[in-house]
């Protein structure tokens, strides 16, 4: 079975009627009570009603918590799905809690990483790779041109970078230091 | 205060070269360059650039919405890691 997605996390308590305050890790923070009831690690289920905002959190009453001590109990409870309840994507759209995972191969077959992220700076989707027997990370493009394959069931992904794009490790603090552009 | 309209917009020439070289080239290549301070301009749409952040090279796509902004808009020096649930990514 696939991995629960957490969609939120209870970080504290709002008043003396059982009100909780929610960090809402979905897109449109509002949508945590989109998918209906979510559960806990333990597998319990709570049904979500939004009241309000406040300090940046949402502000969520819990069927079955009607007094501060009960709420204050909840704290740390991370609000979670299975992943089969997510809506289907469109074609040639992706999750990203699909995508994070993934092994990234090159298009000659080699194996170049595994994804750990996915980054949008303002100029597009980014995914960040994590080489292979290291620390270091990579970022390419999100797009058709460079990750021209992408294969959810055999987890796996095909990375076709441009030229120059993962010269990074080897060219180093070499041409830094040294190149006309400083 | 804003930089006068008379003087155009700032950009490393060294960067111009490159994109002029890069562009007449024809080739699918990652630029890469340390002048977050240079402006990106309208010839620069299409290119991609990889814009150093102190670390690595970001890649930036440049696009038409992204003229008149400084390409280092588009690489930031600080990465938080949010947490992803429904997000989705268009490829």
């Amino acid at each position: 079975m696939a991995e629960p997605v957490t969609l939120g996390v209870i970080v504290g308590v709002h008043g003396v009627r059982g009100l909780v305050r929610v960090k809402s890790f979905t897109e449109d923070p509002d949508d945590i009570v989109a998918y209906g009831p979510l559960k806990d690690a333990a597998g319990k289920s709570y049904e979500l009603e939004v009241t309000g905002r406040a300090k940046g959190m949402l502000l969520v009453r819990l069927a079955g918590v009607s007094d501060r001590n009960a709420a204050e109990a909840l704290k740390g409870t991370e609000l979670q799905i299975e992943r089969d309840r997510l809506p289907e994507a469109d074609e040639d759209e992706f999750y990203h809690t699909d995508l994070i995972g993934l092994r990234a191969d090159m298009v000659a077959g080699e194996s170049l990483g595994e994804v750990v992220a996915v980054q949008n700076f303002g100029a597009g989707d980014l995914l960040e790779i994590r080489l292979e027997g290291s620390r270091k990370t990579v970022l390419v493009p999100f797009n058709g041109e460079v990750v021209p394959e992408i294969d959810l069931d055999a987890g796996r992904l095909v990375v076709d970078p441009p030229a120059g794009l993962l010269d990074d490790e080897t060219e180093s603090s070499s041409a830094e230091g040294t190149g006309d552009e400083r | 205060m804003s930089r006068s309209v008379w003087k155009g917009p700032f950009v490393d020439g060294y960067l111009l070269k490159k994109s002029d070289a890069s562009r007449a080239s024809g080739r699918n290549e990652v630029i890469k360059t340390w002048s977050r301070r240079s402006t990106v301009l309208p010839q620069f749409v299409g290119l991609t650039f990889g814009v150093h952040n102190g670390q690595k090279f970001i890649p930036v796509l440049v696009t038409e919405n992204m003229v008149g902004h400084k390409l280092g808009e588009f690489a930031p020096t600080r990465t938080y890691y949010g947490h992803t649930a429904d997000k989705k990514s268009r490829r």
